[in-house]
């Protein structure tokens, strides 16, 4: 247990680490990536301007040094394995960025980025509970609890990836969803996890600056994928495992859609029909084929085109309801413990 | 042309969430101190129950998802 002190400086330190290092690197980065010829066209905009990618790699040094620091300074184990979770799925993605990986690669691979987690804990102790947080309490059973850690990590992690369609979605739907996890790792979890969770909402504000409509650079898999294990990573430290879901429900909802409707993990390229389509003055409409997949922006638009910046808001106006959903979540908890 | 449908959809998956929570917590969790077996044969019975319980819960997700498709896409 930190100080109240210790928790101002150090929070501060990591807030600050993680937000003017991307801040400021992001648009060596843009030129950087623009200048080699790596970009991407933006697919729902008139001309189909080419778009840098990734932003994965300048996230990752952002929320890696702060990281780095935490560990430094309170030498938390946690810290350490959250920190390399997210590293490991930071390579995932870097070579997905690279090269076209097949559909299963993606949740396969990211199993390893719940490997830090288990291994740190079971040789070192403390970087997460023995029990489940159930919001009405908490269930002790040994035998689920490590393989679900090796389920949240690549869900959390392909999650964030799979919402990542529009400009600025994925970065401003970690931003709110984060907000509701902050508080519940607060009351619920360690000082040291709730300081390693700051870096995590205050890269994703620095790098939506960049990423909102109209996006100046995308994240790429290793973006999305860093941020949803992260996510992911901190809500099992954090003793945060189902606010840590309700807050995403949105994403899990569109996955989870997707998935029922594809009936086969697959990548959205190797989807022939599309869910979507874009109408002669850049509105984005729902297909009206009967293969075409549901999903989260199809249903939004269902009712009638909408540009893509409305979609976005759109999208953030479910998150802000799912994050209310997750608060009313804590408040349940927080009163059934006995808390208040 | 808004999100009450999506809303009212979401509002349905926290709340079949909490109730498998709560059905987590009341009934299994309480059965190491009722159940005369080991640790481990008790946590394994707890396991499988919980994973039923999740297997349920996607189910009935799935058959809301199907009546909220055929509303909304005529799927």
């Amino acid at each position: 247990m930190l100080d109240v002190a210790s928790l101002l400086i150090y929070g501060a330190a990591v807030s600050a680490i993680s937000f003017f290092a991307i801040l400021l690197m992001m648009p060596a980065a843009i030129r950087s990536l623009a200048s080699k010829g790596r970009a991407v066209p933006d697919a729902h905009k008139r001309d189909k301007p080419m778009i840098p990618r990734p932003a994965g790699p300048v996230i990752m040094a952002g929320i890696a040094a702060a990281e780095i620091v935490l560990y430094m300074l309170t030498m938390n184990i946690a810290v350490l394995a959250v920190l390399l979770s997210t590293a490991i799925a930071f390579a995932v993605g870097y070579v997905d960025d690279s090269r076209v990986m097949p559909g299963l690669f993606k949740p396969v691979a990211l199993l390893a980025a719940a490997v830090p987690i288990v291994v740190l804990d079971l040789f070192v102790g403390g970087v997460h509970g023995d029990s489940l947080n159930l919001v009405f309490g908490s269930v002790f059973i040994p035998l689920l609890y490590i393989p679900l850690i090796f389920v949240i990590i690549p869900i959390a992690g392909n999650t964030i990836n799979s919402i990542d369609v529009l400009n600025g979605v994925a970065s401003g739907f970690i931003i709110i969803a984060t907000i509701p996890l902050l508080t519940s790792i607060a009351i619920f979890g360690s000082d040291e996890v709730f300081l390693a969770a700051l870096p995590l909402l205050f890269a994703a504000l620095a790098f939506y600056r960049y990423h909102r409509f109209p996006s100046r650079i995308f994240p790429g898999d290793s973006g999305t994928l860093l941020l949803g294990t992260l996510y992911g990573a901190l809500a099992i430290a954090g003793s945060s495992e189902i606010i840590g879901v309700i807050a995403l429900l949105p994403a899990v909802m569109n996955s989870f859609l997707f998935l029922a409707s594809v009936k086969r993990i697959v990548e959205h390229r190797q989807v022939k029909a599309r869910p979507t389509i874009l109408t002669d003055d850049f509105k984005l409409a729902a297909s009206t084929d009967r293969a075409a997949p549901a999903t989260l922006v199809r249903l939004i638009v269902v009712d009638g085109p909408l540009g893509e910046k409305e979609v976005g808001y759109r999208i953030f106006k479910l998150a802000g309801f799912t994050a209310l959903l997750a608060f009313a979540s804590i408040a349940i908890q927080y009163f059934v413990l006995g808390l208040g | 042309m808004g999100l009450d449908g999506l809303v009212l959809f979401i509002a349905g998956m926290w709340a079949m969430i909490l109730a498998v929570a709560a059905f987590l917590v009341i009934f299994v969790a309480p059965l190491e101190a009722v159940l005369p077996a080991g640790r481990l044969a008790v946590s394994a019975g707890q396991a499988a129950i919980a994973i039923v319980a999740v297997v349920m819960l996607v189910l009935g997700l799935s058959r809301m998802k199907e009546i909220f498709l055929h509303r909304k896409l005529g799927q």
